[in-house]
């Protein structure tokens, strides 16, 4: 089967998604498909640009390419799933979240002006009708799925993704807290540098991001900022660290749980956190907790005992999530 | 985004009163609301929206439609007749020719010698007799900027006489649950009948149908509850039938939770909404309706329609008799009912869908040229006029998902 995996692109940067889509990519090749991304630069600023850029999917044909058919598009997030053909498949990672959930929060985009709420009201409405195309749709978690269903009253399958391969192995507990991802508010690495201070734990913090500079200067001696690391740096933290934050506000899924499980290391996350509560259950996998400077610092002081056992109850679980019956599913 | 909003409101006993008291509070938490007030009109609030509600009473609306006609903005479309309203708005003070120039508007020049025969006192009022025949919503429908309905049927009405503008189609909301106990109605099974009852709730039609369904029931009763029209009060009423007067909200409440099943028929239809059939799908009871308009409209699994036509008794006393006799179908039809609440007409989604048009509404145009002009200028700027096939091209994509509009 030719298959083109679509994916927004932010110049410049790389996270979850991208990773993603290149390991999907390289799965569906494995099976023996052709596989590749099809990619489009997207800036959502300022104002009704966001439309604009939206609608470049739109205009893409890929129907078929230098005159052999493409038997399915591959679709993952805002806002990809505009594009158009006739075996289009969804596997939602997120919407636009700033014209939903993050709407009227500090990390929203839209002011209160006409134009402002118009555009909001408009991306939901390409959301229906993009979405509602699709030949089938899957979301990365159940809080995907719950939002798209609020959202547009569209149904998805729940398909989580595994996460990335990685030498993933357990080499120890160390007394300190890891970290990885983009640096932005979402995140919320400042409530885990706060928390880490109050409990006078370590912490390492891997990832780059437009929030890095008050990270730093909210950091104190506890804290590591390691920038990006490579794949092998990156197991190693996993392999040596005690335990695993992960708490953004109302997060799609995100890899970080799996890959945290992979390395037998439980993870700390918020009440409000979203996608990872599908994995993370209190005291078995490791700790749930309000979203609080206090609540987070007590369950940060996670004993080597309890750290090891709630790590082997996550590897269990994520060791479920293959990309086989990943692909078997989104082939259907 | 500000929104001035033309309403009645409570002591007003009309039904679109009790639809935007319930629904002020709801639609402030998203979008911030002016409240204009009758008899305030010199000022009219400011604000990025004006939205006004109409419907055909002319104490209740009046003035609404009025603020329209000055300001242009979004109706919330609560009728499609408005035959009422229009006579309300000329001949009732003193304006034949006001009366005259609409219905030629409406309805050319046979409009206007229709209108010359009752302002003459020749023929009797046409608001009275088919208003449904002689619409005259075209001067509200020319002056709104978008339109809020309530049902499919009044959308399909307001393309056919031409309205071009946006059409949102909103649900009416459901109240609250109130806190209130059902009363005690000797007999079963017991069906209600509320609202102002006038010949267009057919009620001589379901006396008929109920005074069959006594012969195999003879315990059923009949709970017809509201002000009976005039020209209904020397109908014989059957054994079974309980009357009240007009009650207030709570007793109304009360007396439907007693019910095994309401009924709520109409026809003519003026393309309006009944607040007592959302009240009985809130309550979970089955109800039964004319198949027409919003009516016809409601899911089989809620309601069973009945056909407005010459075997209308017959299939109405059909239909008391499957409701007295099934009480499995009753309750399936009960719990869909509920759930239908739920889903469709719940009061934060209802809000949330007013929100939604009224922000389209205010800055959606904004924003379309916004986008058309980025692609225009980039189009233009690789040499793709307006006439190429690529044009048009671009131009079938923007619409396809809805930015075009």
């Amino acid at each position: 089967m030719r298959i083109a995996v679509c994916r927004p692109q932010v110049p410049f940067s790389r996270g979850g998604a991208e990773i993603f889509t290149d390991e999907l990519v390289r799965q569906l090749c494995a099976r023996g498909h052709e596989a590749e991304i099809v990619s489009v630069p997207f800036k959502w600023y300022p104002g009704q640009r966001v439309l604009t850029q939206a609608f470049l999917w739109r205009l893409l044909d890929l129907s078929e390419a230098d005159g052999r058919t493409i038997d399915l598009v591959v679709a993952t997030k805002f806002p990809s799933y505009c594009i158009r053909h006739p075996n289009k498949v969804v596997w939602l990672l997120h919407q636009f979240r700033q014209a939903y959930e993050l709407d009227r929060t500090d990390l929203g985009q839209f002011s209160e002006s006409a134009e402002d709420r118009a555009t909001r009201r408009r991306v939901q409405r390409l959301d229906r009708t993009a979405l509602g195309e699709a030949r089938k749709l899957f979301a990365t978690s159940r809080n995907v799925a719950d939002r798209l269903q609020r959202s547009t009253g569209l149904d998805a399958e729940v398909l989580p993704h595994p996460p990335q391969e990685l030498a993933y192995r357990t080499d120890a507990y160390e007394p300190f807290v890891f970290s990885v991802g983009r640096l932005d508010r979402a995140k919320r690495i400042d409530l885990l540098l706060e928390a880490a201070a109050k409990q006078g734990i370590d912490v390492v913090v891997s990832g780059e991001g437009p929030d890095r500079e008050r990270l730093e200067r909210l950091g104190n001696g506890h804290v590591r900022f390691t920038g990006r690391v490579s794949e092998a740096e990156l197991a190693d933290l996993y392999a040596r660290c005690r335990a695993v934050f992960y708490a953004p506000v109302d997060e799609d899924f995100g890899m970080v749980p799996f890959e945290a499980f992979l390395a037998e290391k439980p993870v700390v996350t918020t009440t409000d956190a979203g996608g990872p509560l599908d994995v993370v259950r209190d005291r078995k996998t490791g700790r749930v907790v309000e979203p609080t400077v206090d609540a987070v610092a007590g369950a940060l002081a996670i004993g080597e005992e309890d750290a090891r056992a709630w790590g082997r109850a996550g590897k269990a679980l994520a060791e479920q999530v293959t990309w086989g019956s990943a692909i078997d599913r989104l082939l259907q | 985004m500000k929104v001035a909003y033309y309403s009645p409101l409570p002591p007003s006993r009309s039904g679109v009163a009790d639809y935007s008291e319930l629904l002020l509070p709801e639609l402030s938490k998203r979008v911030d609301v002016a409240v204009a007030r009758h008899g305030r009109l010199r000022r009219f609030p400011s604000a990025d929206v004006a939205l006004y509600h109409i419907g055909n009473d002319p104490e209740a609306h009046g003035w609404i439609a009025k603020a329209l006609a000055a300001r242009p903005g979004v109706v919330a479309l609560h009728e499609f007749v408005l035959h009422h309203l229009v006579a309300g708005l000329t001949l009732a003070h003193g304006d034949s020719r006001g009366y005259l120039d609409a219905m030629e508007r409406g309805h050319g020049l046979a409009g206007r010698l229709l209108a010359f025969g009752v302002v003459e006192g020749r023929i009797p009022p046409l608001w009275e007799t088919r208003p449904e025949a002689f619409p005259l919503a075209g001067d509200v429908l020319a002056a709104a900027t978008g339109l809020i309905v309530h049902s499919d049927y009044v959308g399909s009405r307001v393309r056919e006489a031409g309205f071009d503008g946006p059409v949102w189609r909103i649900p009416h909301p459901a109240w609250p649950l109130p806190d209130t106990k059902s009363v005690q109605v000797e007999g079963s099974p017991v069906i209600g009948c509320f609202g102002h009852l006038n010949e267009s709730k057919r009620i001589p039609q379901l006396l008929a149908a109920f005074a069959r369904l006594r012969a195999d029931h003879p315990e059923a009763r009949l709970l017809l509850v509201g002000s009976l029209a005039a020209r209904l009060s020397g109908m014989d009423v059957p054994d079974g039938v309980i009357r009240e007067d007009y009650v207030a909200e709570e007793r109304l409440w009360s007396l439907m939770a007693a019910c095994n099943a309401v009924v709520s028929l109409r026809s003519p239809t003026m393309g309006e909404t009944s607040g007592t059939a959302i009240r009985a799908l809130t309550l979970g009871k089955p109800l039964v309706v004319s198949d027409v308009g919003w009516f016809g409209e409601l899911p089989d699994d809620v309601a069973i329609r009945v056909p407005v036509d010459e075997r209308e008794v017959d299939r109405l006393a059909a239909a008391l008799e499957r409701l007295a006799a099934d009480e499995q179908a009753r309750d399936a039809m009960g719990a869909a009912a509920r759930e239908l609440v739920e889903r469709e007409h719940s009061l934060p989604h209802v809000a949330e869908l007013y929100a939604s048009a009224l922000e389209e509404a205010a800055g959606g145009m904004a924003v379309r040229e916004v986008l058309l002009d980025d692609i225009a200028r980039a189009a233009a700027e690789v040499a793709i006029e307006a006439a190429d096939p690529e044009a048009g091209e671009i131009s079938a994509r923007v619409n396809e998902v809805g930015l075009g509009g």
